[in-house]
């Protein structure tokens, strides 16, 4: 019986913070339009200032809904090639003794299935090696003449990467003229590169986020100058301080949720958009192929879309901060 | 109700506007407030408002000391008192029914409670047609009658009026004044501030006249 008392007035005051949060209010206003009161809204619903900050709030949310999904896009693509290329090495068997070769790749690639932490072995056929010469050496018979060496694909398990210098040593001292590649150097090098992508990125990001604070904040802050009145004759007629603040809140979020929506909607189409203009992008030509390769297909996932819900959330907050800092700055000067 | 015991006001480094006002109130009383332009008639009323705070000396408002109360006892305390502004200060966005019905909202009663009386009220005071009306378009007398309805609606303890018959004529400052009188009536103490001699004679009350700083009380 104590226990329920005890949640019954848990849920009350759990109850009663929420009915008092400005984010309840707007969300019910735009879940389902509430049965409107007669009067107009005390806060002036729709002022010259307030326009002017749904338009920069809108861009804002916009420039940085793009910015954060491309950095999110890029560090994502980052990650796949870094997991691709870890789980695969390359193995080269040159052809020494012609006649025992084809019995030498079967060897090394038995042996390579025996060792811990190897997934797959698949020889590629000598047409196939063929085949990636092809850019260099063009469509000739020369090739089925020319002693081109083997390359093993080997397919690592990502979960517990094994050691290759271990693997490396023991192929070289069974078998001669095979050598292990594990991308190494290549690997590293990439590692630089999409690093210092995404940290140029994140940079930007900052940079958008801070603009998008100052102008969000000074935009608000004068959309408020126009509100004084408002504020200093509720104050007169005995509202408390926070029944100002709540109503300017409220008003506030409303704005910074529709405006970060329409900004974060023109940046979703934006991403949904751009793997159509990758495809088109990518007919043409080598630069374009490897931007290509760089964003990867261009297809932002879920978790980016989510990324958007938290920079309008952020925008939206951050409009309502400052209505809130500005009614108590203006009230102070009365009090 | 009301003490106010050496209070002077200065505004800034300027000199003082107030010196010295010693004054008490009861409940229930009527009283002018005169004294020419510039006298410190406005100042008077914002420190009874609690809109300023004295520069020297204590205010007692409802029993209370104003200076050491926090910030929602005193909203809680300007709930008890109506104020009319001598520029009226209507919300240009809301009409004069919602201007005059805005401090039983804040006060957080449902519309459906007060509707009539705040349309009763604007009746009374000749503004049943201007109901709909925003303050943009009423002539002055109309903003002053709407500000007048805005202060009496909440049946305040306390009355405050900054020159609340400058812009009508004599036949509807009168009316007004039967208004306050009223109101004194039951219950509520008015102090209005004035230079219309003709209004102070219709009516036997004692007045508060400002000079140089000082108050003094006939
Ligand atoms: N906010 C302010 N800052 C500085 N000085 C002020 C301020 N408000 C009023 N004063 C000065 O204080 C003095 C008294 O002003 P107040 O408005 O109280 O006079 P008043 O008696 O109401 O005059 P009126 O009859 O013209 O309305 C004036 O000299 C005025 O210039
Ligand atoms: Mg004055």
């Amino acid at each position: 019986m104590k226990d329920i008392l005890k949640l019954d007035k848990i849920k009350g005051y759990w109850a009663e913070t929420v009915a008092d949060s400005p984010w309840v209010a707007v969300i019910r206003a735009l879940v389902r339009r509430e049965a409107r009161a007669m009067s107009a809204p005390i806060v002036q619903p729709a002022s010259v200032a307030g326009r002017a900050l749904t338009v920069v709030i809108a861009i804002m949310c916009f420039l940085a809904c793009l910015t954060s999904g491309a950095v999110y896009m890029v560090n994502q693509s980052a990650n796949d090639w870094f997991a691709d290329i870890a789980s695969e090495v390359t193995v080269q068997v040159i052809p020494v003794d012609a006649a025992e070769f084809e019995k030498k790749v079967t060897l090394v690639s038995l042996f390579l299935a025996k060792q811990a932490g190897i997934v797959k072995v698949s020889p590629l056929s000598s047409e196939e090696s063929g085949e990636l010469l092809k850019p260099w050496l063009g469509d000739s018979n020369a090739l089925s003449a020319l002693p081109v060496p083997r390359l093993i694909a080997v397919e690592i398990d990502r979960s517990s990467l094994p050691d290759m210098s271990v693997v490396r040593r023991a192929l070289e001292s069974n078998f001669k003229g095979v050598t292990l590649d594990d991308h190494r150097r290549w690997q590293s090098e990439l590692r630089t590169v999409t690093r210092s992508m995404v940290l140029g990125g994140f940079a930007v990001l900052v940079l958008v986020g801070a603009a998008t604070v100052a102008s969000i904040v000074s935009a608000t802050k004068s959309a408020m100058a126009s509100n004084r009145e408002i504020i200093e004759v509720l104050h007169f007629v005995g509202a408390r301080e926070r029944f100002i603040a709540h109503e300017f809140e409220k008003h506030f979020l409303s704005i910074g949720v529709r405006a970060g929506l329409v900004g974060a909607l023109g940046a979703t189409l934006m991403f949904l958009l751009l793997p159509v203009v990758m495809r088109f992008l990518s007919s043409g030509g080598l630069a374009a192929a490897e931007f290509r390769q760089l964003v990867g297909t261009a297809v932002l996932d879920w978790p980016g879309y989510i990324l958007f819900g938290a920079v309008v959330v952020v925008v939206a907050s951050l409009c309502m901060l400052t209505s809130r800092y500005g009614v108590y700055r203006i009230l102070k000067s009365h009090d | 109700m009301i003490r106010f015991e050496n209070v002077g006001l200065r505004y800034g480094l300027g000199p003082e506007v107030l010196r010295d006002v010693d004054f008490h109130l009861v409940r229930g009383s009527f009283h002018f407030l005169t004294g020419p332009s510039g006298a410190g008639k406005t100042s008077l009323l914002r420190l009874l408002l609690m809109s300023l705070r004295p520069s020297r000396g204590l205010i007692h408002l409802f029993g209370q000391n104003c200076a050491d109360l926090p910030s929602p006892e005193r909203a809680d305390l300007r709930r008890r008192i109506g104020i009319v502004f001598q520029d009226f200060r209507l919300l240009d966005h809301l009409t004069t029914w919602e201007n005059v019905a805005l401090p039983l909202r804040v006060f957080g009663k449902s519309e459906a409670s007060y509707s009539e009386d705040v349309t009763d009220l604007l009746k009374w005071v000749g503004l049943g047609d201007r109901m709909t009306a925003y303050p943009e378009v009423l002539s002055g007398g109309e903003k002053q009658r709407a500000a007048i309805a805005r202060a009496v609606i909440g049946k305040p303890e306390l009355l405050l009026a900054d020159e609340p018959t400058g812009n009508v004529d004599p036949n509807m400052a009168n009316r007004l004044l039967r208004l306050f009188i009223e109101l004194n009536r039951l219950g509520t103490s008015v102090i209005i501030a004035t230079h219309d001699f003709q209004l102070m004679d219709q009516c036997d009350a004692p007045r508060m006249v400002l000079n140089e700083g000082h108050l003094e009380v006939r």
